[in-house]
């Protein structure tokens, strides 16, 4: 993914505001990632309910995203590792 | 079992695990036809003071095909909600539950039903009330009064619908099935041989949880009809089949710092049991294999053919009973006797005046042929019986499904397809129970009318 899909696909509407929402319930991991553009727990993440990311294997990029009743699936390496990266970290 | 704990994964989700499905055009309501999906396989009746209930994370499904391609054509789906009604004490009930709203029920449930045609989706019914479990004469006085407030008709004429505990209606003797394959009044001819004796009823005093539906033909029927031409009417046969659905994604406890411990549930759903024939997975398909095969549709079916053609249990029977079966022991061509059984319905031309097939698509469902009225005096052993009311055209609650599909499997209903084939003189013997040469009394009892399974045994009466 391109750096400006992946801007649009993070700051793509209620999805985007729901990552940053469950992102950042993840001690530290808020401003590790540094979402550009997302306002946490904004509008979007209430009306869009949880929302689960799995990265299964972060050396593919793959980032699966779960909300409602809908499975989107992502290719994004550079997040995917700052994901892991962020899990690192301790709490 | 029929499909209880049938699969290494389900066996450890019983709140999604399908046991039996039941299709029939309704004796007392020939007008309908009755589906029955059982979930929640051996019930503890006293298993308190959490009782047996439905999953609220779990979507349940009945599905319809009206055309042969082994796709839904009319689906039915059910979500079910509970509520606690006062979450200061541990009690199910606080009293004597008199009504099926009464205020000293504690945890009731609730759910809605959806029937889907054609991609759009018609709500049939929310809110709708399931009765509380049989806890015992102090908790649920006048059990089937209190049961029956649970039938609720559906809304648009489309029938009424049940879900709730009931008895369990399937027989069989566990206990010596799974002990390497024996049949206890036979078991003097096992490999391993004992004295003969009466079969055991391994799910007596077991319970189980039902969603029931009893809806017009003419929901079923491709164009609407509920004016059948006859038995040979392309419109008549239906392939019926149950699944269960979890969320794909689960995160325990996910709120718990807040002091809520509900868990988050979210993604598509995604299917974790299945069921349309009897004992289909637990005794056809392999152990590796189960859990797939919980996971797909019936038009995936054709990948599971083979293990039809060549079952294994054909394979144990002339193993386990030396010198029984010799002529079972010998075939090695397809048994396209169960294929036509299991997996497409058995053409015209095969059994005088029936048939039930769906198409050359092979899928695990089990076919009803809407046309066959109701049996005046149904035998248990459906169709292998001459009563064709009866398993395997659809399944009625009584139906003796181990023994018929015993009897398929060692042969009885080869010559079918092979009228060269001599079945061995045990294939229409063996029985697991009772034998249903000698007695046609089922031994359970069973309602004359919706939801025709019998009330739940009583916690109070009936210790596990």
């Amino acid at each position: 993914m391109t750096q400006v899909s992946r801007r649009r696909f993070l700051v793509r509407g209620s999805m985007g505001a729901a990552l940053a929402g469950a992102l950042a319930a993840l001690p530290g991991l808020g401003t590790a990632l540094k979402l550009p553009g997302v306002a946490r727990g904004g509008a979007g993440a209430s009306k869009a309910g949880p929302l689960i990311a799995h990265v299964r294997d972060v050396s593919t990029g793959e980032i699966s995203l779960m909300v409602g009743e809908r499975h989107v699936v992502q290719r994004d390496a550079e997040l995917a590792a700052r994901l892991y990266d962020a899990a690192q970290q301790e709490s | 079992m029929s499909s209880h704990r049938e699969a290494p994964a389900i066996a450890k989700d019983p709140v999604a695990d399908s046991t039996d499905l039941y299709a029939f055009v309704s004796p007392d309501a020939p007008g309908t036809v009755t589906l029955i999906a059982n979930y929640i396989p051996l019930e503890g009746p006293d298993g308190g003071p959490n009782f047996f209930e439905f999953g609220d994370d779990v979507l349940y499904a009945i599905y319809v095909d009206n055309n042969g391609d082994a796709q839904p054509d009319v689906t039915y789906r059910f979500r079910f909600t509970t509520q606690v009604k006062n979450p200061n004490t541990f009690l199910y009930n606080t009293g004597p539950i008199s009504s099926i709203d009464s205020p000293t029920w504690n945890r009731p449930q609730f759910y809605s039903v959806t029937r889907s045609v054609g991609g759009s989706d018609s709500t049939l019914g929310t809110g709708l009330a399931c009765p509380p479990c049989n806890v015992g004469p102090r908790s649920t006085p006048s059990y089937p009064d209190l049961a029956n407030m649970g039938i609720h008709d559906l809304a648009g004429g489309h029938g009424k619908v049940f879900a709730g505990q009931r008895q369990e209606g399937f027989y069989v003797d566990l206990g010596s099935i799974f002990d390497l394959g024996a049949l206890r009044p036979f078991q003097d001819l096992h490999l391993i041989g004992m004295p003969k004796a009466l079969g055991v009823n391994g799910t007596k005093h077991l319970n189980v949880h039902t969603i029931a539906l009893q809806v017009p033909i003419s929901d079923l029927t491709p164009d609407g009809t509920s004016t059948l031409t006859g038995v040979g009417d392309p419109r008549a046969t239906v392939g019926v089949w149950t699944a269960a659905y979890r969320r794909k994604a689960r995160i325990l406890n996910s709120a718990v710092s807040d002091g809520n411990a509900d868990d988050v549930e979210t993604g598509p759903w995604v299917q974790v049991s299945r069921l349309g024939n009897p004992l289909f997975n637990e005794v056809v398909v392999p152990m590796s294999k189960k859990d797939l095969w919980n996971g797909l549709p019936p038009s995936a079916d054709a990948q599971f053919i083979d293990f039809v053609r060549h079952p294994e249990l054909a394979r144990l029977l002339p193993v386990l009973y030396p010198g029984t079966f010799p002529n079972l022991a010998a075939v090695t061509a397809n048994r396209d006797d169960l294929v036509a059984i299991l997996m497409t319905g058995i053409p015209s031309g095969i059994i005088n005046g029936f048939q039930n097939f769906t198409g050359t698509t092979p899928a695990d469902m089990l076919r009803l042929n809407m046309a066959i009225p109701p049996a005046s005096s149904p035998k248990l052993l459906g169709l292998v019986g001459g009563d064709a009311a009866g398993y395997p055209n659809g399944r009625r609650v009584a139906d003796d499904v181990v023994t018929i599909e015993l009897r398929a499997i060692a042969g009885a209903t080869y010559p079918l397809v092979n009228h060269a084939f001599t079945p061995d003189g045990a294939a229409s013997l063996i029985y697991d129970l009772e034998n249903p040469n000698n007695t046609n009394t089922p031994p359970l009892s069973y309602l004359p009318s919706f939801p025709y399974l019998n009330h739940p045994e009583s916690g109070f009466d009936v210790p596990s």
